[in-house]
């Protein structure tokens, strides 16, 4: 599936990557009384009205939709936690703090369909707005250490999306590196031009973020 | 490094450089619009694509003189301040050209300019890529070398798409007061 849309670059569109998301498990509290549903991804139920269950997002928002059922926020889309984690990612300029995978696009996900059933949805709407800025920025300030000696980038903690948006960049500007970076081109200014080793002392990858 | 099917590879190797005739050619002076009879002289100067004076160089037929764009004055430019050398007027495929006459010529310094070149002028894509305005052709554009537009349309469309997606349907609200225009000053 990866780059159906766009087959040079292999990346995923955003609303492809939603998708993806939708198969994380979230917990619903259902208001009627249903047998358990037989998926080919699993079994879900029985529904109980006023007793939690953990099924798939995508399942918790088509329920959502015909009022089924009061979708319950994961732990970490609490203001609590998000105002946490938002300091944390202040103060730690070179390292992103751990975050669902697919946070960008979960908590979309549910300020579309479930707003009702999020305490507090502008704080934490912001909240995450403004997480996503300030690792965007780590990222950023990240890539511009790429140079030549650079084969490899290592993003501990990064999120789908983030990942998505900056994959064709990265790729990109890998391989212009590693072309330009490339022994035959520059061997030959090495014993004349400049007493540093150019290319010799190739580090096989760079650790962007220590862990 | 090259690959056979890289368009913009083919048309790296359309671009121009001026060669100097070892041996005397008869019978191909299209080659050179100041040539009188149908004979390329010893010693003449011509223009001729990439392509074809790399063939000519490696039957020793030919001295390969390095374009105008890697002589020193744009190196001392270079080294001045890589973001804002424009590049796109002088060689569109600045870094592909650059590349295939290192093996061509004896400038043992055109490999490390060339790397020189990209890593002072990837922060100001990096940055300006993401940056970028969605509806507008930005300005930066305008300096860029084939190679490097395509590094930063990667960045800016990947971009684009992501808060395409984030705008789209009825997830973001518009606050009331942005739409207005601002009033002038002096009529309040």
């Amino acid at each position: 599936m990866a780059g159906q849309s766009n087959p040079q670059l292999s990346i995923f569109t955003a609303a492809e990557v939603e998708f993806l998301a939708e198969d994380e498990q979230i917990d619903i509290v259902p208001n009627v009384r249903m047998d358990t549903l037989h998926m080919i991804c699993g079994d879900y139920g029985p529904f109980r009205p006023q007793i939690p269950v953990r099924v798939p997002l995508w399942l918790a928002i088509a329920l959502k939709k015909r009022s089924k059922c009061r979708i319950q926020p994961p732990d970490w889309m609490s203001v609590e936690k998000l105002t946490q984690v938002l300091e944390d990612e202040r103060e730690a300029p070179r390292e992103f703090q751990p975050l669902p995978f697919h946070y960008v696009e979960i908590s979309r996900l549910l300020f579309d369909h479930a707003r009702d059933d999020i305490t507090d949805p502008y704080l934490v709407r912001s909240l995450l707005e403004d997480i996503r800025d300030v690792r965007f920025h780590k990222v950023e300030s990240g890539l511009e250490t790429l140079s030549g000696k650079t084969h490899a980038v290592k993003l501990k903690n990064l999120a789908a999306m983030e990942v998505n948006i900056v994959r064709p960049f990265i790729v990109r500007a890998l391989q212009c590196f590693y072309k330009h970076d490339n022994e035959d081109l520059i061997k030959q200014a090495a014993n004349e031009l400049d007493s540093q080793p150019v290319a010799s002392d190739r580090v096989p990858r760079r650790t962007l973020r220590p862990r | 490094m090259s690959s056979y099917y890289d368009l913009e590879d083919l048309l790296a190797e359309e671009e121009p450089v001026s060669v100097l005739f070892r041996v005397a050619a008869d019978g191909v002076g299209i080659l050179d619009p100041s040539s009188e009879d149908n004979n390329v002289e010893q010693g003449a100067k011509v223009d001729l694509p990439l392509w074809l004076a790399q063939d000519l160089f490696q039957r020793q037929a030919a001295f390969i003189n390095l374009p105008s764009y890697f002589n020193q004055r744009v190196r001392k430019e270079m080294q001045a301040d890589p973001g804002c050398v424009d590049i796109r007027s002088r060689c569109p495929y600045f870094y592909g050209v650059g590349c295939k006459l290192v093996p061509l010529t004896n400038d043992a310094t055109l490999g490390s300019f060339l790397l020189y070149t990209l890593r002072g002028r990837y922060k100001d894509i990096l940055c300006k890529s993401h940056s970028a305005a969605v509806s507008s052709t930005p300005k930066v554009m305008q300096i860029l070398s084939r190679e490097e537009t395509i590094l930063f349309q990667a960045g800016r469309e990947s971009m684009t798409a992501f808060k395409k997606w984030r705008m789209e349907g009825t997830r973001m609200e518009r606050a009331a007061v942005l739409g207005k225009k601002r009033k002038p000053q002096g009529e309040l």
